[in-house]
C-alpha cells in the first residue's frame, strides 16, 4: 500500500519545528540548571521522535543527526545532569544543525549531511574529552561557550 | 477485524498507524498522547489491541504496558521501537508485549504483524 507522503512531509515539517522550539527552550533551561530532568528528557524525547519521523520519510541526514543527539541524551539522562557548558554547546550546534536541515526540506531542499566535526563531537564522550571533575566542578574549567540562543 | 488503541505522541505516526491500519477494516477506537493517557484510554475502551510508543512523556510506553497488563493479563499491545531500542523491547515483550513493529514503519509489516498477534490471541 502506498501512503500519502506528502502529507506526512507537511506534518514532519510542522511537528519538527514545534520539537525544535522545545529544544531549544529545553537547552536554554539546562544552560541555568545542568541537572534540569525534565529538560534532558524533553532533548532525548524529541531528538527521537524528529529522528523518527525523518528516516520514515527518507530524510537520512536528520534521521542520523537526531540519532546522535538522543544517543548522547541517553548517556546525559544516565548520568543525570549535562556534564558541563562544553557538553552543552556540542547539544546548541547540534540544534543549529537540525534547525538547518528541517529549513532546507521546507524550501524543498535536500538537507546536507552534518559536519562531520559535529557528528563526531556528539559521539565523543564527555568523560574522555573534559578535564577530570572533583565534588561536580572540572579541575580545569573548559572554555565556555556562548551558544546562540535560537529562541528565547 | 479489531478496535485498536493507538498510543504514540507523536501525531505523524499516530496518522500513519491509523491510515495503515484502517484500510484493513481495524477500527481506531481512541489515540493517546502519552503513557498515562494510554492507560486511561484503555481502561475506556477497552480495545482488542493497542500498539504502544516506548518513548513517550509522562509514563513511559514500557511502564503502561505493564500497568495496563497488571489489570488486564490478557490485553494485547504491540509495541513501535525505533532503531536502537532492543533492550526496550525485550523488556516490554518480558513484561507481556505480543510483538513489535519496527519505525519506520512499513505498511506490509505492519499489517502482518498485527494479523499475526490478533490471530494468536483468538
Amino acid at each position: 500500500m502506498a501512503l500519502d507522503m506528502a502529507k506526512y512531509r507537511r506534518i514532519f515539517l510542522e511537528e519538527a519545528t514545534d520539537h525544535l522550539g522545545e529544544i531549544s527552550h529545553a537547552l536554554l533551561s539546562l544552560e541555568k540548571e545542568l541537572e534540569g530532568v525534565e529538560a534532558i528528557d524533553t532533548v532525548f524525547r524529541m531528538a527521537h521522535s524528529i529522528k523518527s519521523m525523518a528516516a520514515s520519510l527518507g530524510f537520512d541526514a536528520i534521521a542520523d543527526l537526531s540519532h546522535r543527539m538522543e544517543d548522547r541524551m541517553e548517556g546525559v539522562r544516565r548520568a543525570g545532569r549535562v556534564r558541563d557548558h562544553e557538553e552543552l554547546a556540542v547539544l546548541f550546534r547540534a540544534l543549529e544543525a537540525l534547525e538547518a536541515m528541517v529549513a532546507a526540506v521546507a524550501g524543498d531542499r535536500d538537507p546536507a549531511p552534518a559536519d562531520a566535526a559535529l557528528l563526531e563531537a556528539l559521539a565523543t564522550s564527555p568523560a574522555a574529552s573534559s578535564a577530570p571533575v572533583v565534588d561536580g566542578v572540572a579541575e580545569i574549567a573548559p572554555p565556555v561557550v556562548q551558544p546562540k540562543k535560537a529562541r528565547s | 477485524m479489531a478496535r485498536v488503541l493507538i498510543a504514540d505522541d507523536a501525531s505523524f505516526m499516530r496518522q500513519m498507524i491509523r491510515e495503515i491500519i484502517e484500510p484493513e477494516g481495524h477500527e481506531v477506537v481512541g489515540e493517546a498522547t502519552n503513557g498515562i493517557e494510554a492507560v486511561d484510554l484503555f481502561k475506556e475502551f477497552a480495545p482488542d489491541l493497542v500498539t504502544m510508543d516506548i518513548v513517550m512523556p509522562k509514563r513511559s510506553g514500557i511502564d503502561a504496558v505493564k500497568r495496563i497488563l497488571a489489570e488486564h493479563p490478557t490485553a494485547c499491545v504491540v509495541m513501535c521501537s525505533a532503531l536502537g531500542q532492543e533492550s526496550l523491547v525485550m523488556e516490554a515483550l518480558q513484561a507481556g508485549a505480543r510483538d513489535f513493529i519496527v519505525k519506520p514503519f512499513k505498511p506490509d509489516s505492519v499489517i502482518a504483524t498485527l494479523k499475526k498477534v490478533l490471530e494468536k490471541a483468538e
